[in-house]
């Protein structure tokens, strides 16, 4: 038996299609995985299934779920859906929970209000869920005094409160570390243990591994190829497949420094940091050597990007000393930004910074043609403007122009965490070429420790502060707040 | 708790400005402040010199200002507000009895603007961008545009004088409240319209709303149990921002229906140099002013627990 099948699913955007007809089938107990990176369409597909794409786009198609066909296009048949045959799961779980509710009731009410329990059943067994999940002292939290992890599982329970036996999933593990992947891999297939039906749609192939079943690699809103998940995983067919395994940085090979340490660029002593009266960094020592990689890891907020500007010269330490190596400029010492969109003027063409930044650094004329070559990125682009041309392009582009400047040293600050995993790879190897070719010093920032473990020299990981979780938490709270408080018309 | 020392730390500095503010109107009003309040007090017909003199020695207006001053905080601290320099009774049984009229037309106001702003601004905010949304955006800050005293202006006009429906003005029966309640409140209503449409747009855009949805919950119960919570809570603060567009209102509106109201009062004080009554008015609603948004904050600390600690 099916619990769900879904015949020729597209996806328009007015007159382009962004998912090509794509039919799959969810079975009871077996998982089905959808594989694909950033714009590939596997959200998009997911949720023309559960009648929750964005009003400006249009699905065709046919869906048919416990006993009912429902057309794709008809998001309102969808409604009745939510809950009782369908539960999605949020990607951002902390985002998707009620911050003014405390985490029982916003369970229990699926409970009596789906389910249709009286309100004290509803609420035991909403306790009982959030026990089952180890949370029984987080019933009475609000979602803010949650981790990212219990915000997650609290998620869950309410998504399936409702008794759906069919869990979609949409990116489960965005933002987690590895071992609150694995907790929630094994919180989904627990979905499957009463003949439940399961699909994870992902770009992680690590969850994919966990997750089993079958898997559907999707590109460009067409399905490349579709098997076993252990068989696609260890024999891919596609080119593109093997592609993107290959770019997992769990199967790069270590980067081999240079075996001679060229000389210092920068040195830092005993160094202490602060900003805005938090402290950030406490008595930390480094030195970065020519041709060698440094690499930096730790939690967001704990203060990675303060490093950087300390380092450049953009942040005076409250404590200890940097010393840069005599005779450079401080523009020898540059930084790679995260958002490579955000760091390019938006309405000139890339040409025209670039030959201005070529013109300030007295570079030969032909340099920029060069470096060109180097990254591998075609003449054309330059008569481009930064918002049409793609990430991975704009974040060489990036690249070419801290080159013009000569460095000797580049803070790249989470150069990739906005790349899909291909263009990763390409970034991330042009990186270590010129470390070693120029004899560049880099600090490379990420928070995916295997991919510093693959790529560093010498790694560091910064802690975070004792207090400064609760100042990062206040933080996100100011955040949340100024969108609760409108601009006010007087 | 620091909420509440907050607020009291700014009652005082309001009461310390409000007494010193008042007691240099006092010093640098032009004209001979003995003149007029001997005029306020006899009619002025009935001034000369001699009572002018005699009101001049009995309040110390010619004293050194120094000693005068210290004496006039050390009475604001006892709480002791002095006497009107028109009616001679305690200002504070003067301002009691004014205090409840205003209240009053208060109240009604803010409950009026309550019923029809925030409903139609949610109204609005479920749906942002459709046609009812638009016409609110361009009805709300029209309404807004037009200044109170013009507001009652044209009610007067038009439901008094040419349709005949209310009294022009008056005070005593529930039928006086209508016209100037109303007249406050469409200024509130088109304010707090726009607040809990913004606020119900960026809700209604949150993750959290799309999920209680994905739960199961219909429409209506994802409105009611995660909508209105989350829309109350800058709506609330904005109310307590609001009760000075409310005092300004109260002002000019009790002088135009003649409403005996603090408002009134104040007016009359100014033009009397009364300064004892403007000193007694203006600290009554500064006070208020304080009270109501340290009620607010404790609400708002109810309703939304990420702010207190």
């Amino acid at each position: 038996m099916t619990l769900l099948s879904a015949t020729d699913i597209t996806v328009l955007d007015g007159a382009v299609r962004l998912v090509a007809p794509v039919s799959l089938t969810l079975n009871p107990g077996e998982p089905l995985v959808i594989l694909g990176e950033t714009g590939s369409g596997k959200s998009l597909l997911a949720q023309a299934i559960m009648g929750t794409l964005p009003a400006s786009l249009r699905a065709t198609g046919v869906v048919c779920i416990g006993g009912r066909s429902l057309p794709a296009g008809d998001r309102a048949a969808f409604r009745g859906l939510w809950g009782r045959q369908i539960a999605v799961l949020p990607q951002e779980p902390w985002l998707s929970l009620d911050p003014l509710m405390r985490a029982a009731p916003q369970v229990a009410e699926a409970h009596r209000l789906v389910r249709g329990l009286p309100g004290g059943a509803a609420r035991d067994r909403a306790a009982r869920d959030l026990q089952a999940l180890g949370l029984g002292a987080a019933s009475a939290l609000y979602p803010h005094q949650l981790s990212g992890g219990m915000a997650q599982r609290v998620a869950i329970a309410a998504a399936r409160a409702g008794g759906a036996p069919i869990v979609i999933a949409d990116e489960p593990t965005k933002g987690l570390d590895a071992a609150r992947r694995d907790d929630v891999a094994e919180l989904l297939l627990g979905a499957l243990a009463r003949g439940g039906g399961l699909l994870v749609i992902t770009h992680d192939l690590a969850l994919a591994r966990r997750i089993g079943g079958r898997l559907m690699v999707l590109r460009d809103g067409a399905v490349l190829e579709t098997g076993a998940t252990s068989a696609v995983l260890s024999a891919p067919q596609a080119a593109y497949t093997r592609e993107l395994i290959a770019a997992d940085p769990e199967s790069w090979s270590r980067r081999v420094a240079p075996s001679e340490a060229g000389q210092t660029v920068l040195e830092a002593r005993d160094l202490t940091l602060s900003r805005g009266g938090q402290r950030l960094v406490d008595g930390l020592t480094l030195e970065l050597r020519a041709g060698r990689i440094l690499g930096i890891t730790g939690p967001s907020g704990c203060g990675k990007s303060s490093l950087g500007d300390a380092l450049l010269g953009m942040l005076t330490p409250e404590r200890g000393q940097i010393t840069r190596a005599r005779g450079l400029a401080p523009t020898a010492f540059q930084k790679l930004w995260q958002d490579p969109v955000a760091a390019f003027p938006r309405t000139r063409p890339l040409g025209q910074t670039l030959r201005d930044v070529a013109r300030l650094h007295a570079a030969p004329p032909d340099r920029i043609g060069g470096l060109l070559d180097r990254l591998r990125l075609a003449p054309g682009l330059l008569a481009r403007r930064p918002g049409s041309v793609s990430g991975g392009e704009l974040q060489r582009l990036a690249l070419l122009r801290a080159m013009l400047a000569k460095p000797r040293f580049i803070f790249a600050d989470e150069p990739t965490s906005r790349l899909d995993p291909i263009t990763q790879r390409d970034i991330i190897g042009l990186l270590a070429d010129l470390a070693r070719s120029d004899g560049l010093a880099i600090a490379l920032v990420s928070h995916d420790p295997v991919l510093i473990e693959r790529v560093a020299d010498v790694t560091t990981c910064l802690p975070m502060q004792e207090g400064r979780k609760s100042a990062r938490d206040a933080a996100i709270r100011r955040k949340d707040r100024g969108m609760e408080r409108p601009a006010i018309l007087r | 708790m620091t909420i509440l020392v907050s607020r009291l730390v700014q009652a005082v500095v309001v009461a310390l400005l409000v007494g010193a503010a008042t007691f240099a109107m006092m010093r640098s009003l032009p004209g001979d402040a003995a003149w007029r309040i001997a005029a306020g007090r006899y009619g002025y017909d009935n001034v000369n010199v001699a009572a002018a003199e005699a009101v001049r020695a009995e309040l110390g207006l010619d004293g050194p200002w120094l000693g005068a001053f210290l004496q006039w905080m050390g009475d604001l601290f006892r709480l002791d507000f002095g006497v009107s320099l028109v009616s001679g009774q305690p200002v504070i049984a003067e301002i009691g009895h004014q205090l409840g009229a205003s209240l009053w037309l208060a109240l009604a106001a803010v409950g009026l603007s309550l019923v029809i702003g925030p409903p139609l601004g949610i109204l609005a905010g479920l749906r942002p961008g459709s046609l009812f949304d638009r016409v609110l955006l361009v009805v709300s800050t029209a309404l807004k545009a037009v200044p109170q005293f013009l507001m009652a202006l044209i009610l007067i006009l038009v439901l008094s004088v040419q349709l005949g429906w209310l009294p022009a003005a008056g005070y005593g029966q529930p039928r006086h409240f209508i016209l100037p309640a109303f007249a406050l409140a469409l200024g509130l209503a088109a304010v707090n319209a726009r607040i809990a449409r913004d606020a119900m747009a960026s809700v209604g855009a949150m993750p959290f709303y799309a999920f209680a949805q994905w739960k199961g919950l219909s429409r209506a119960q994802v409105l009611w149990r995660h909508g209105l919570r989350n829309v109350s809570v800058p709506l609330l603060t904005y109310l307590g921002l609001q009760f000075v567009l409310l005092v300004e209102g109260v002002v000019v509106i009790e002088s135009i229906v003649g409403w005996p109201g603090i408002g009134h009062a104040l007016v009359h004080a100014v033009f009397a140099r009364d300064v004892p009554m403007v000193q007694g008015t203006a600290l009554m609603l500064g006070l208020g002013f304080v009270l109501v948004n340290a009620l607010i904050d404790l609400l708002a600390a109810r309703i939304d627990p990420r702010g207190a600690r």
